[in-house]
């Protein structure tokens, strides 16, 4: 203990920055974010949709450089690209609509790396900013869904079986109604929202459990016992990283999945 | 839709749980406000919490029907 100031052993404070510990806020409004970056006519850019431009401008580099010049025997970026492409079609949309959904293969895919290379921005340096945790993002991706899987539903089965495919069959008449308004509920409005609410909270309480591991590390970072916490906090900085890799792929997976599944659910009559 | 497709595999059950979760939402959302109409309408405030405890053991039973059965 002989190469700081007795102050700042007692304190437990900070060597670099003094004592106090700021709490890990949230500034920004969680929809869009509120600071704007630059201003195009009224329209006001900001962190989250700047990012999320890179990302889709990204997607469609990584393919296009894949699939320009397609050779027959796959090298490089294309093997990669067709191993993307050939693991949603094998896991997502097969199991979940079978060979008749197979022209959903270019949406399914987008989607699937959009969400992936927007999730994967909260691990990549200086920009550490996962997009999806803004909650109009994946709302907004929601919305696309939506409206693809009710549109596939009115186009196959009418208006009249689009409403009657919501109902279940096979129960008693008493149950029946009184489980309609519940299903009804849970297909227009209940589904809708877990799909978008489920990406936003995963990406939103990851990004916060890295955030409050790093600046604790940082925090807590002096020369007394508090070195040990912050020791501690760096090994779960690193942790929490790895993990949240898996999490940002299978959200993207989870998403993904679900959408094909409604969509499939859309070209089925009721039972 | 009442389809009884297998739970895709490598999600950890995510998939069902929240659909699961979602049907527990919607019992409470419909007959809690339909509680709430009519305690507005009667007065009494009594029906309200009755009708979401009423939503919610409605959808548990649909639930346990629908995918406590192998």
């Amino acid at each position: 203990m002989t190469f700081t100031s007795p102050v700042l052993v007692a304190g437990g404070c900070h060597l670099g920055s003094g004592c106090g510990y700021p709490a890990p806020g949230y500034p920004q409004s969680f929809l869009f974010g509120t600071k704007a970056l630059f201003v195009i006519g009224s329209f006001k850019v900001t962190l989250p949709i700047l990012i999320a431009l890179v990302c889709a401008a990204l997607v469609i580099a990584f393919f296009w450089a894949a699939f320009s010049n397609p050779k027959l025997v796959p090298r490089g970026i294309q093997n990669a690209a067709e191993l993307g492409m050939l693991f949603v079609r094998d896991q997502i949309l097969r199991p979940m609509m079978g060979k008749r959904g197979d022209h959903y293969l270019p949406f399914l895919v987008s989607l699937f790396f959009f969400i992936w290379f927007m999730n994967l921005m909260e691990i990549i340096p200086v920009i550490q900013f996962p997009v999806t945790s803004f909650f109009m993002f994946p709302v907004s991706l929601m919305i696309i869904v939506y409206l693809t899987y009710n549109f596939v539903s009115i186009k196959n089965l009418g208006l009249g079986g689009y409403f009657k495919s919501m109902i279940p069959s096979g129960v008693p008449v008493f149950i029946l109604g009184l489980l309609a308004p519940v299903e009804i509920l849970q297909y227009i409005i209940v589904r809708p929202f877990t799909l978008a609410i489920r990406l936003f909270g995963n990406m939103f309480a990851g990004h916060i459990l890295v955030s409050v591991f790093t600046i604790a590390s940082w925090y807590l970072f002096s020369a007394s016992i508090g070195l040990l916490f912050a020791g501690a906090s760096f090994v779960m900085t690193i942790v929490l990283t790895g993990f949240e890799m898996l999490i940002q792929a299978l959200q993207a997976y989870i998403f993904t999945i679900l959408t094909a599944q409604y969509i499939g659910g859309a070209y089925e009559t009721a039972h | 839709m009442t389809g009884k497709r297998p739970p895709p595999a490598g999600d950890g059950g995510q998939n069902a749980g929240m659909t699961v979760f979602s049907y527990l939402l919607s019992g409470m959302l419909v007959y809690g406000g339909l509680g709430w109409l009519i305690a507005r309408w009667t007065g009494l405030s009594l029906i309200f919490p009755l009708g979401m405890l009423f939503g919610l053991a409605l959808t548990i039973g649909w639930v346990i029907y629908r995918y406590g059965r192998p």
